[in-house]
């Protein structure tokens, strides 16, 4: 009796947990199937009361914007700049981070600890020396330096998920390495990296992801060559004189959210697994 | 005349400390000049006057950028709207989070794939997340304003009221990294031992000591972890509300990083800036020490 009973509210909970995940799902996903809807529509159905579902989709938007606001050629910077800071941050921080895992180091604990408080370092505390430095070296507006500009966070960022990453793996693996006569570098190299390339890989492209949505750094250092796809939404977003042109928003905003999407789908399993990892293992 | 055996010694010794920094040689280099050198510009600058034809600090004035910086309300209501921001928007993020991933982890064949959607918020560039949201809760056209006009509340102007428009911040903000956090606590429930539950389900134990005995002192560390991640980045904030409310209405949504931000790039006030950055940045460590020092006692205690 009593063990139907409870069978019965068991499968009642279960029920009621997958239509809660299904409906806050649904919830959370709104704002971006709207903003894609929206990306569609031209203006006079954008503009309406109650709001259009239906209509007759046009992509002007995005052929009139894309041409009138050089969405390509800050696409083009966006790429580079997330690809060059991603690169350099993977293999200087992953070297790092195995070293805090694996060698023996007098005062690591110490640079972990740092390391770790780094990521607190709030960016406009570098945003302001970062600009006069390079408006004095004649830096400004250029690729360099933003890639270096987000190094700032991303080398503890990697640091940080590749040290879990790398105590977790056997310590058999270099043991049998030095006595198979590598160095150290010989090693990490041969050894630890090809096996961490999954790990490697989904770091490198969150990297990049981060690197992509940044905005404080790119909105200070760069003005006309340089500028970003973050910095293009935020002029649209806060035009507050003309009122915001929602049309190319939402197409702008299509266009800089659809790699990125498609990027973390396809590598969610070792996404989700590195980032909790990462994130328990602190 | 035999130095050789020790000197290789010596040499082997030099060359294994070389190899052993080696690895942390790049990453070292590349902080200390773009993180550790910007931030001690920084300090100089925060004592000096800012010669704004050179771009150049000039003058060594002592605590006087700090002395005007303390004396400006503006600062302290920014820090005030911030530490509103933080107090609603962190623990909101929290349950909510770990109540999503308890609903989300279900197990059903869908399991996978709404875990895989659930990651759509959090790569949305914050930027676009609030531009989008503001679209969404525009107090004419948008969408929000129509639902809750067809169960009678409304229209609610989410960018003219100040306590709305701070709502408004903590909801955007919500959206975008309650996923992040659903993440996490993913992992961590799946990370726990199934074998204790069956154990305590056996021993006869009811809901109320399964959560206080056995889930709750397991979930700790995770939440503590958590919750650090996402302090980490809840200081940051600046994207959101630069793309929605930009600071306003007045200055009520005005967190400080948007503040120095004006300061310094509207304003040209960089001296003031810095030593503003210099204040942020020391309370921010305290408190990310604080928090970490928090969360290893706990991961201790249970």
């Amino acid at each position: 009796m009593s063990a139907s009973r409870h069978a019965r509210r068991r499968r009642a909970l279960r029920l009621a947990r997958i239509w809660g995940g299904v409906l806050a799902c649904a919830v959370f996903l709104f704002p971006v199937f709207w903003m894609v809807l929206t990306s569609f529509k031209e203006s006079r159905d954008i503009f309406t009361s109650p709001p259009k579902l239906f209509f007759t989709p046009t992509i002007a938007t995005y052929t009139s914007y894309l041409r009138f606001a050089d969405v390509p050629g800050r696409m083009w910077n966006t790429v580079v700049v997330a690809a060059g800071s991603g690169l350099i941050s993977i293999v200087a921080g992953s070297m790092a981070g195995y070293a805090l895992a694996r060698v023996p180091l007098k005062g690591a604990r110490t640079i972990g600890t740092l390391m770790l408080l780094s990521r607190g370092v709030p960016p406009i505390a570098l945003a302001v020396p970062m600009f006069l430095v390079a408006r004095n070296l004649g830096l400004t507006d250029k690729h360099i330096t933003l890639i270096l500009a987000y190094c700032t966070f991303l080398i503890p960022y990697v640091m940080w998920l590749m040290r879990g990453f790398f105590q977790a793996l056997p310590k058999e693996l270099e043991e049998s390495a030095t006595i198979d006569g590598c160095s150290r570098f010989g090693a990490f190299f041969r050894i630890i990296v090809p096996i961490s390339l999954p790990g490697l890989l989904s770091t490198f492209i969150f990297s990049m992801i981060l690197a992509w949505e940044e905005l404080l750094f790119a909105l200070v250092l760069t003005n006309r060559d340089a500028v970003t796809v973050p910095v293009a939404v935020a002029s649209i977003a806060s035009d507050m004189l003309t009122g915001v042109n929602w049309g190319a928003l939402c197409a702008v905003g299509t266009i800089t959210v659809l790699p990125v999407v498609v990027f973390a789908l396809a590598v969610q399993k070792w996404l989700i697994k590195g980032l909790a990892d990462g994130a328990t293992k602190g | 005349m035999t130095p050789g055996p020790r000197r290789s010694r010596r040499m082997e010794r030099l060359a294994d400390t070389l190899s052993r920094w080696g690895f942390m040689a790049p990453a070292f280099l590349i902080l200390a000049a773009v993180l550790a050198y910007p931030i001690l510009y920084t300090l100089e600058i925060s004592f000096s006057e800012l010669d704004l034809g050179t771009f150049m600090p000039s003058e060594w004035v002592g605590w006087d950028n700090y002395e005007t910086v303390l004396e400006d309300e503006r600062f302290w209501h920014s820090m005030k709207v911030t530490g509103i921001y933080l107090a609603f928007a962190m623990p909101l993020q929290m349950v909510l989070g770990f109540a999503i991933a308890f609903l989300v982890n279900a197990d059903w064949r869908g399991r996978g794939v709404i875990r895989a959607l659930f990651l759509i918020p959090m790569v949305i560039a914050p930027v676009v997340a609030g531009g989008l949201w503001r679209m969404l809760l525009d107090p004419l056209w948008g969408i929000s304003n129509w639902f809750l006009g067809l169960v009678g509340i409304g229209p609610l102007d989410w960018f003219g009221d100040s306590t709305l428009a701070m709502a408004t911040i903590v909801l955007i903000d919500t959206w975008r990294w309650t996923p992040f956090v659903t993440l996490i606590a993913t992992a961590g429930l799946l990370s726990l031992p199934r074998d204790v539950f069956e154990a305590a389900e056996i021993d006869g134990a009811n809901w109320w000591v399964m959560l206080r005995h056995v889930t709750l002192p397991l979930l700790v560390p995770i939440m503590a972890a958590a919750f650090v991640v996402r302090w980490l980045g809840a200081v940051k904030m600046f994207d959101i509300v630069l793309a929605s409310t930009l600071g306003g209405p007045g200055r009520a949504t005005n967190v400080i990083n948007l503040f120095i931000y004006q300061e310094a790039f509207r304003g040209l006030k960089f001296a003031e800036s810095a030593a503003m950055s210099v204040v942020v940045l020391v309370i921010t460590m305290a408190l990310t020490a604080v928090f970490l020092r928090g969360s290893r006692l706990l991961e201790q205690r249970y």
